[in-house]
């Protein structure tokens, strides 16, 4: 009974991660039907970020988030405003002009700061352990949990309560009567790419403690993400939190059964049988096309 | 007599069309003549192999729309059944002739499994290397097309797929060789002819297959299935109320690529005396799309030259690792600016300056009829 616990906590613990780097390119999928292939760099950027403010500025892993989230998202908006904004019609060629970007950003970290790993230190208040149903928890992986879920939380907010989320929804609804009605969808679109980017910005610093930062880190990441997305759904948040916390248990407990790699094909293969007869995900009601 | 006239314009259009390639094949056959250094011509001979990978990518993407991010897959099996083929013609020196390969011995394998038997015959490990990686790829296609799957998700799909496979055959160390791939291989033979690494006549055979790829991807484009599969391209379902097949010509495109690649991975294993997992890696698959980007993806032999150039620069700079790192910098630029601005490669830049060339000539009045016509996407 402990080992399954345990199981279901090392599930929730992996999910915790998907869903935050899943997060900003579930935004920037859904709203802007942009393949970003750049996001495990953003992701990338965050955690050399967090090394960056740690190791030269003595900042400390939580009080330097929000200006990682700044400077990732700035990062973000100069790319959709020189890049992808040229690319409107183009959604195919997205996909190969953001790996570009991804492999221009990737190298340069490498010219700069060298190839080396890199690590960041645990927050000093959350190094301990806590108590979850009688086992001992690392608490920065109950701090992750939490965390991811309010990012989550604060999305959903903005996307449906404030001006900027709706303006958003209308864009994504339909582009040219929204813009008929005054919505400058390019500075909308810059801004949503700019939040995806700072959100994977966030999600590299959270993680840097836990696996070690190095320029390639990101490739890892992005696979995961979209698989995230596509079984939840494009266009659907709370899908995609849903299939974060399925894809943790699922990799969770099969790495438990079998071993990593047979666990990594079993997913990767159910996600191609899911794109076949679901494209549009799991949890997205069927609307017409 | 009016026939005429058009079945000679017709042939005009097609020896306009058809020179480029002819150009192309003619330099890369001259070069062992002007480069005296076995080594160096190694060096070419896969460049010219991961060329005739392109034009495969090119065949499916520039032609049929079908951005498949996973071409290397069908490049890795092609290099497998050749590397099968080679490491058993070792003799093994643990177990003495027709015994077990190295690894196997290393791995406890007592039997020679099943799958790998068939492969102590070269003919059927080539027909292998080629038919394997098609019939897959039709499966697959057969699974994607007939669910009408389209754009992105093909992407993912070839994709992931491909990964899986990769993670196959890094698992079964046993029978594959795991991470290290098949080392070790013996020189391949046909008909008496030796074909060393370093050799000319190793060139030669990559040469002969550069142009054989390239006649049979022309030789495709211009047919009336080729055709087809381009107006599938442009208007899916304006192609499918007229009452054809989409699904048939799309897996028939598909397959055809996955087969050519496979020609070029086996190939590969010959230049490259091994075959590994990487050679159907991510990292491979997506180079192959730049390197079609930058040629030019509706053009066979834009996609081969951005293969060949932009690898070999890539190789000629590897010999120094600060330059190769900055190289990388610039390729993902250099990259991102085709994409963004020349979306039809190199190869659709030289068409509009030979365009405006020709132009010129018609304007000063000079005698270039019919030349004009030369818009082939060769």
């Amino acid at each position: 009974m402990d080992q399954f616990i345990e199981q279901i906590i090392t599930g929730l613990s992996i999910g915790s991660i998907l869903l935050l780097v899943a997060l900003g390119l579930s935004i920037i999928y859904g709203s802007m039907g942009i393949i970003n292939l750049a996001h495990g760099e953003f992701v990338m950027l965050g955690a050399y970020a967090a090394w960056v403010f740690h190791s030269y500025l003595g900042l400390g892993l939580l009080a330097s988030l929000v200006p990682i989230f700044l400077v990732v998202a700035a990062f973000g908006w100069v790319i959709e405003r020189y890049v992808l904004s040229l690319l409107n019609n183009r959604p195919l060629d997205t996909i190969l002009a953001t790996w570009g970007v991804g492999i221009m950003l990737q190298q340069a970290v490498r010219l700069m700061v060298g190839s080396e790993l890199r690590y960041v230190q645990l927050p000093p208040a959350l190094s301990g352990s806590m108590d979850v149903f009688g086992l001992s928890v690392s608490s920065y992986r109950v701090f992750l949990f939490v965390v991811s879920l309010a990012l989550f939380a604060a999305t959903w907010l903005l996307m449906n309560r404030t001006t900027v989320g709706m303006k958003l929804r209308a864009i994504i609804q339909d582009r040219s009567v929204a813009a008929s009605f005054g919505v400058n969808a390019k500075r909308v679109y810059a801004l949503t790419f700019a939040y995806g980017a700072g959100l994977a910005g966030l999600a590299g610093a959270l993680v840097s403690p836990l696996k070690s930062v190095s320029p390639d880190m990101g490739t890892g990441y992005v696979v995961d993400a979209f698989m995230v997305v596509v079984l939840g759904g494009v266009q659907s948040l709370a899908g995609t939190v849903a299939s974060a916390f399925i894809l943790g248990e699922l990799s969770g407990g099969i790495a438990f059964l079998q071993n990593d790699t047979v666990a990594k094909a079993l997913v990767l293969l159910a996600i191609v049988v899911l794109i076949r007869f679901r494209p549009e995900g799991l949890f997205t009601a069927r609307v017409r096309a | 007599m009016s026939s005429n006239v058009s079945t000679s314009n017709g042939l005009q259009r097609l020896t306009a069309q058809l020179a480029p390639l002819l150009i192309v094949c003619a330099v890369v056959f001259a070069l062992p003549v002007l480069l005296n250094n076995d080594f160096l011509l190694n060096k070419v001979a896969r460049y010219l192999v991961l060329g005739i990978l392109t034009i495969s990518l090119g065949l499916s993407w520039g032609f049929g729309g079908i951005l498949n991010l996973g071409q290397a897959m069908s490049f890795g099996l092609g290099s497998y059944a050749m590397a099968m083929a080679l490491k058993l013609k070792t003799i093994p020196v643990h177990t003495g002739a027709s015994g077990l390969p190295d690894f196997m011995v290393w791995n406890n394998v007592q039997q020679l499994p099943w799958f790998w038997v068939p492969f102590r015959s070269l003919p059927f490990a080539i027909a292998a290397g080629m038919i394997v990686p098609a019939l897959v790829a039709a499966a697959l296609g057969w699974f994607m097309f007939r669910g009408r799957v389209t754009g992105v998700y093909v992407s993912i799909i070839t994709l992931a797929t491909m990964v899986v496979i990769n993670l196959v055959i890094i698992d079964q160390q046993s029978y594959t060789g795991g991470f290290n791939g098949i080392t070790d291989l013996a020189q391949l033979e046909i008909f008496g002819v030796a074909f060393d690494a370093y050799g000319r006549a190793t060139y030669y055979l990559v040469a002969g297959c550069v142009l054989l790829s390239l006649l049979v991807a022309f030789a495709f484009t211009r047919s009336r299935a080729g055709l087809i599969v381009q107006a599938i391209r442009d208007h899916e379902s304006r192609v499918r109320y007229f009452g054809y097949d989409v699904a048939l010509y799309q897996i028939f495109v598909f397959a055809l690529s996955a087969a050519i690649a496979g020609l070029a991975g086996m190939l590969y294993t010959v230049v490259m005396e091994f075959a590994s997992p990487t050679f159907l890696g991510v990292q491979l698959s997506l180079s192959v799309v730049v390197w079609c980007a930058v040629g030019g993806r509706q053009s066979l032999v834009g996609a081969f030259l951005g293969a060949v150039l932009v690898a070999g620069m890539q190789g000629a700079l590897s010999e120094s690792a600060a330059f190769l790192e900055t190289w990388t910098l610039v390729m993902g630029a250099l990259f991102v600016l085709v994409v963004l601005f020349l979306p039809k490669g190199l190869a659709g830049l030289a068409q509009v300056i030979w365009r405006w060339i020709v132009q010129r000539r018609h304007a000063s009045g000079s005698v270039a009829q019919g030349v004009g016509q030369t818009e082939g996407s060769t």
